[in-house]
């Protein structure tokens, strides 16, 4: 029992009782409770005047009989007050009505609930009013069995009380006609609580009234018929544009419980959503009616109703508690991780990282189960200690090779796969996997230190990885776009300091900061600016928090593209190498559509959607007024999407009957249905095919001499891999015979080599070349593929004498040239590559490797025409790489070791 | 500050809507092509018949001859054209057996070859080609009592060729497997026996469509032991045709390869001078052939021109005392032409009959390529046709000074041969 002492009324009729509130008890005959003992302890109520008392659905002596709830309002009279709306199994203290009246006058309240205590138990609390989810979904706050203390003996508002012990004022019980007669108890009360706010009344539980409460009316909210009431009340209140994304969004929750449920071995959840659904479509037409009357009474908007309601959805959280608690019972004696989950799953990043998930299992499905694409700019990695070698200053092996720099993400890659055991190809799917989902969430994450909470940040995270720039880059076979865009968010968030973190440490915000940017520049050296100009614009807008010394650190990040940049300059200025990419003018109009109404909302949001929005159309607008190369091409594009994805983060913020966020809203939905239809592939967006399996008749088809070099040529440049070269009447580049990898994408600078390989080509497409393989073969071309539509090679590959055409594949002309060269060595002894160099049986005198002549080949390198011949006593071909090239990667590799230090220290410090 | 940013973004969006979007990236442009310095040239040489190979160029430049048959090089020869520009092998001595195919990789851009085919009672001659045509037509080959006629196809190059035929003759159009997706390998030479395949046809054309790969395409017609040798070219609308001096059996052949009437018109140059356009004229019906019998008209030198609505080819067919020659019709004139192999036999004849196919009068020089060469000046008016006698030569160079057609012909003892020249457009 709880130590509550009663307060003793006064028996006499004071002038303060005459002008008490008149009150009607109302008593609700439920399954076989006792009518009598509950008019017994009603009769016994301190209150006066004394409330007149009537019983709906039975008959007792003294009292008068109405058939329904209904009907029991609308006739009472005008001079009563309040309704005291109760259920036969409820046993109320004797102070109970006067503690729920005098509250209720107190609080100008509309609707009040009692504390209900289990009948039958010492003190167990059954209800003190609560909150729910968007669904419906209640949530006492109650623990299983918990005893009521008085920790609870406050007054506030919830958002729904128990229908076993209401009392509502007079007027708006008659406005709302009372419960509805189809929901069972709690869903009543929540719909009855939910009609008494957006009619504009507050609703309130007071927990000094004391209800005991047998339960005899229902099974305490559980089963499917209040399932079906919560659904029912949800639809009732709701408005159109909030039941738009709350019933689709329900449905699925439904599924996920049900599955969820059935992980946790059990099978009724499925069946009572089967019947919750169902009953729901059955009474549809009586449901409508309810909208109607409410909607002549309504006076709040469904923001009213959100006020009180929690994150997420109740149902998965508990589900997702229960299985994760599981799981960690089997290390967790103590069940302390358990009990931390619990806090987890309430967090809205956890079902951000969840939405992710699904997104991104959705968009991977076809790298999942039949792993990544080999295409366009998205080959395979190279070994870890070859991928690691490239990058400090080791060989670039594209095209005819060259002493210069390999794009960065060789580096990163290289020690990805080397920290996953050495399996670059896994590490590779796991690494498109793992970046396309800390990109969305790293969306949301930087939404929500940019002051945004509501669920579209998380969203926007498809805009990001799938939105107006992204997409076509992506479209193109550019994997490195997909990796860059997914970790932009995260650099842009390392700009930003959250109010809760401003007294942390420098050093860890600089540590982010500079760590992020050194990733970002890894997969798209340009891309480093972009944090600095998105942190510009917000400034210039308004914004606070962030930091633009930190986008300068950032920026620094790009040290780690440096050399790469420097040995191909071409990368950054020639528009002939672009991926050819234009972006559709209805992104224009999309962005513009979501974010210009938000000049007319308030708040964080506004000035996210239009940082956003200038982000996005200046990068859009870019891409037309100036020209350049690839490197700046995908960081127009990707900064493109980035700023949809902040108009969408914005947009979706939060919904309101405001006209220009309605526009807003559409504007943002059009974006990221746009987006999504970007990802449908199950590739992520990257194009389908394998271009190494397509020619791996190279490597298959090789004698001892190993594979050479591919010769691969078309009129579309999109059907070679990597970056082309013009030749003349089509595009052309030379390619491993072995197979393609990522850190060969991209061509070095024209050489020597290249040149004479181009002019070549030119006698070859004359028609005048009788041998086109003798001409080819210095450069250990030993297969010559056509692709696409017919063009001049293959009119002039007619009418030759010694490329020998071969059935190899449905559709490429390809030609087998026998006449071509050793890469290494001489055809008797030839020399093997072994990634950084070449290696063979010692021979006497020099040996001429078919690559650009460099004189960091060793032993005695000496250039013979545009080969380099060196010593081949020794056996090996060694190549000692550009010391400044050497220097670079190593600064870059000592500021991720700074800024990861950085990060462990300033946490300490802080 | 919220409206300077709503006209940033409009400006933006409006800067992004106006601009065209920048070019795509082009690739080089396409390379003037040219076809490589080579010719491929049917070669026979058996125990009774021998082939030899008459290079014309016009430098002193070094070439080679390789022959071909089964897959491989049989043989290959070096060679230079010498001080005169022309040179003359056996093709034995580049390693030919049996029937082959030869291909010559020639010293210059400007020359050309031939080859003529010698033996006991045998004396055929034909130009060789540089690129085999994707589509050509052969007519006049037959099959009756005391014919013979094979076709020969070669493919020098590195790739199989796939042709399909589509033969016609008195009884139809034939058919039969062996002329679907003929495979001719790299390097080889096949030769089609049409008596075994289509035994007793009086007139047969031969419809030959590369469906890849190039091939060249020769018909060989043995009539009483007698041998004429001329190759499948391309159907076109407008050819001229020399006619030599000469008694016997002399006959136009025209025949079309489309499956439609095709009306045709005959303009007839005499050596005075003298035109008569549509001397002759009528409707060729669908892959039809018709003979003309030209020694009705003159046995003078004369030429013809046909003109039709639709693509045909003429042949010269000749069956004279003199001996048996077949040769097509040149779709072109030009004032350069090379005559390899044109030469007046020991103990034999021959002559080159020249037409001017200009409307104004031209001189002629016929020059004869040996060590010592001789040049012959023949003024030729507008339309006129002239026939000059040749001497032992490698082959003969016809330069004039406005557009003519040059055809060359020889006979010895009882045996003859007929071949056009090779116009050279760029020389």
């Amino acid at each position: 029992m709880s130590s509550t002492t009663p307060q003793v009324a006064d028996t006499e009729a004071t002038e303060e009782t005459l002008d008490a509130p008149r009150v009607r008890v109302v008593i609700s005959v439920v399954g076989d409770a006792d009518l009598d003992a509950a008019l017994a302890v009603v009769r016994r109520q301190v209150y006066e005047p004394e409330p007149d008392i009537v019983v709906v659905g039975g008959g007792a002596d003294g009292v008068a009989s109405i058939v329904s709830l209904e009907e029991a309002i609308s006739s009472t009279d005008s001079d009563v007050d309040y309704l005291w709306l109760l259920h036969s199994d409820a046993r109320p203290r004797p102070d109970a009505l006067s503690a729920l009246v005098a509250e209720s006058e107190r609080n100008e309240a509309s609707l009040a609930g009692s504390k209900l205590l289990k009948a039958g138990t010492m003190d167990e609390l059954e209800s003190v009013g609560g909150a729910t989810d968007v669904f419906g979904e209640p949530y006492s706050g109650l623990d299983e069995g918990e005893i009521d203390l008085q920790q609870y003996d406050v007054v506030r508002e919830v958002a729904f009380v128990q229908s076993a012990s209401m009392l509502v004022r007079r007027d708006l019980a008659q406005g709302l006609r009372g419960l509805d007669p189809l929901l069972p108890p709690v869903a009543a009360g929540l719909d009855f609580s939910q009609r008494t706010r957006l009619a504009g009344g507050r609703v309130i539980s007071v927990p000094s009234s004391e209800v005991y409460h047998q339960g005899r009316c229902g099974d305490r909210g559980k089963g499917w018929r209040e399932q079906a009431g919560r659904l029912r009340a949800i639809v009732t209140a709701y408005t159109p544009l909030t039941l738009l994304w709350v019933l689709p969004y329900d449905f699925l929750v439904s599924i996920i419980d049900s599955l969820g449920s059935l992980l946790l071995g059990r099978w009724r959840p499925a069946v009572r959503h089967v019947y919750s659904w169902a009953w729901n479509i059955y009474h549809l037409p009586s449901t409508i009616r309810q909208r109607r009357r409410l909607r002549s009474v309504r006076a709040e908007g469904d923001e009213e109703l959100f006020r009180f309601q929690a994150r997420g959805s109740l149902r998965l959280r508990t589900v997702g508690e229960e299985l994760s608690g599981r799981i960690l019972s089997v290390f967790d004696d103590d069940q302390a991780l358990a009990r931390g989950s619990r806090r987890v799953w309430g967090s809205p990043g956890i079902w951000g990282a969840i939405l992710a998930a699904g997104v991104v299992f959705f968009a991977a499905r076809s790298i999942i189960f039949g792993g990544m694409p080999n295409v366009g700019y998205t080959f395979p990695f190279e070994p870890p200690s070859v991928a690691l070698a490239r990058w400090f200053g080791g060989w670039n092996e594209s095209g005819l090779g060259a002493g210069a720099s390999v794009h960065p993400a060789t580096g990163l890659t290289g020690l990805v796969s080397f920290l996953w055991f050495g399996a670059e190809g896994a590490a590779r799917t796991l690494l498109t996997l793992l970046l396309s989902l800390l990109g969305i969430v790293g969306m949301g994450r930087l939404g929500g230190r940019m002051g945004l909470r509501g669920p579209g940040r998380y969203l926007a995270g498809i805009v990001l990885m799938a939105g107006p720039g992204t997409a076509l880059l992506v479209e193109a076979g550019s994997w490195l776009s997909l990796c860059a865009a997914a970790v932009l968010p995260w650099a842009v968030r390392a700009c930003f300091v959250h109010p809760h973190e401003a007294g942390r440490s420098k050093m860890t915000h600089g540590g982010w900061a500079l760590l992020t940017g050194l990733i970002v520049a890894a997969f798209s050296p340009v891309l480093a600016i972009v944090p600095l100009i998105v942190v510009l614009v917000w400034r210039l807008l308004g914004g606070d928090r962030a930091s633009f010394v930190l986008g300068l650190v950032v920026m620094l990040g790009g040290l780690v593209g440096l050399g790469f940049m420097m040995g191909d300059p071409e990368w950054l200025l020639d528009p002939a190498q672009r991926l050819g990419v234009f972006s559709d003018n209805l992104w224009l109009v999309l962005i513009l559509i979501a974010a210009l109404p938000m000049v007319m909302v308030d708040g964080r949001s506004r000035l996210v959607s239009m940082t956003g929005g200038i982000v996005a159309l200046a990068a859009l607008a870019q891409g037309r007024l100036f020209d350049f190369g690839p490197g700046l091409e995908e960081a127009v594009f990707i900064a493109a999407s980035f700023g949809a994805a902040l108009v969408v983060s914005g947009v979706l913020d939060g919904l309101s009957r405001n006209v220009f966020r309605l526009v807003a809203v559409a504007g943002g939905l059009a974006i990221v249905v746009t987006s999504v239809a970007g990802l449908s592939n199950g590739r992520l967006g990257l194009p389908p095919g394998d271009d190494n399996a397509r020619l791996a008749f190279a490597a298959t088809l090789s004698e001892e001499n190993g594979p050479g070099r591919i010769l691969h040529a078309s009129l579309d440049k999109s059907l070679i891999p990597g970056e082309v070269r013009s030749g003349p009447g089509f595009w052309y580049r030379v390619l491993d015979g072995s197979g393609t990898t990522l850190d060969e994408v991209w061509l070095p600078e024209i050489r020597d080599g290249d040149d004479d390989l181009a002019s070549s080509l030119v006698d070859i497409a004359s028609g005048a070349e009788l041998r086109p393989g003798d001409r080819l073969a210095p450069f250990a071309v030993d297969w010559v593929v056509l692709e696409g539509p017919e063009f001049v090679l293959d009119e002039v590959l007619l009418a030759q004498l010694d490329l020998v055409p071969l059935p190899l594949d449905p559709t490429a002309r390809v030609y087998e040239n026998d006449r071509a060269v050793v890469l290494a060595g001489t055809t008797s002894d030839p020399w093997m590559n072994h990634g950084v160099g070449f290696s063979g049986d010692p021979v006497d005198g020099q040996v001429r490797l078919a690559v650009n002549y460099d004189d960091g080949w060793q032993p005695d390198p000496q250039s013979d025409g545009w080969w380099v011949t060196i010593d081949g006593s020794e056996g090996e071909a060694i190549w000692e790489g550009d010391a400044l090239d050497t220097v670079l990667a190593v600064l870059t590799v000592a500021l991720a070791v700074i800024s990861s230090a950085a990060i462990i220290v300033g946490r300490r410090i802080s | 500050m919220k409206w300077v940013a709503a006209v940033v973004m409009l400006a933006l969006a409006a800067t992004a809507f106006l601009l065209p979007e920048p070019n795509q990236a082009q690739h080089g442009e396409n390379p003037a092509t040219e076809p490589p310095p080579v010719a491929i040239c049917p070669i026979v040489a058996t125990a009774n018949r021998a082939t030899s190979v008459s290079v014309l160029s016009s430098v002193n430049g070094e070439g080679r001859l390789s022959t071909f048959s089964t897959g491989e090089e049989s043989g290959a020869l070096e060679f230079r054209t010498g001080d005169s520009g022309a040179i003359t092998i056996q093709a034995t001595d580049a390693g030919a057996a049996g029937i082959s195919g030869g291909l010559i990789e020639m010293p210059s851009d400007i020359t050309a070859a031939a080859v003529a085919l010698t033996g006991q009672g045998v004396m055929a001659a034909e130009s060789c080609v540089d690129i085999p045509a994707g589509e050509a037509f052969l007519a006049g080959g037959s099959t009756a009592s005391g014919a013979m006629f094979e076709v020969q196809l070669m493919n020098p190059y590195a790739g199989e060729a796939v042709l399909d035929f589509t033969v016609t003759t008195d009884a139809g159009i034939e058919s039969d497997d062996r002329f679907d997706s003929v495979v001719v390998p790299a390097l080889s030479s096949y030769t089609l026996d049409m008596n075994q395949i289509i035994p007793g046809r009086q007139e047969i054309s031969v419809n030959i469509e590369v469906t890849s790969g190039s091939a060249l395409v020769v018909g060989r017609q043995t009539l009483n032991g007698r041998v004429a040798m001329w190759r499948a070219v391309p159907a076109a609308q407008e050819w001229w045709l020399p006619i030599p001096a000469g008694e016997g059996p002399k006959e136009l052949l025209l025949a079309t390869p489309t499956n439609s009437e095709i009306e045709y018109q005959i303009d007839h140059f005499s050596n005075t001078g003298g035109l008569l356009e549509s001397y002759a004229s009528g409707v060729l019906p669908p892959r039809g052939v018709l003979r003309l019998a030209l020694s009705d008209v003159t046995l003078e030198t004369a030429a013809v021109r046909v003109v039709a609505t639709g693509p045909l080819v003429p042949t010269l067919w000749i069956d004279s005392p003199t001996g048996l020659a077949l040769t097509t019709a040149s779709p072109l004139d030009a004032p350069l032409w090379l005559l390899p192999g044109a030469q007046a036999p020991a103990g034999g004849t021959g002559t080159v009959v020249i037409l001017n196919t200009g409307l104004e009068e031209i001189s002629v020089d016929v020059r004869s390529l040996q060590e010592t060469a001789l040049t012959r000046s023949v003024v030729l008016p507008a339309g006129a046709v002239a026939e000059v006698d040749l001497v032992a030569a490698d082959g003969y160079r016809i330069e004039a000074s406005g557009p003519v057609v040059a055809l060359w012909s020889s006979s010895l003892a009882g045996q003859g041969s007929v071949a056009m020249g090779i116009p050279v457009q760029d020389g």
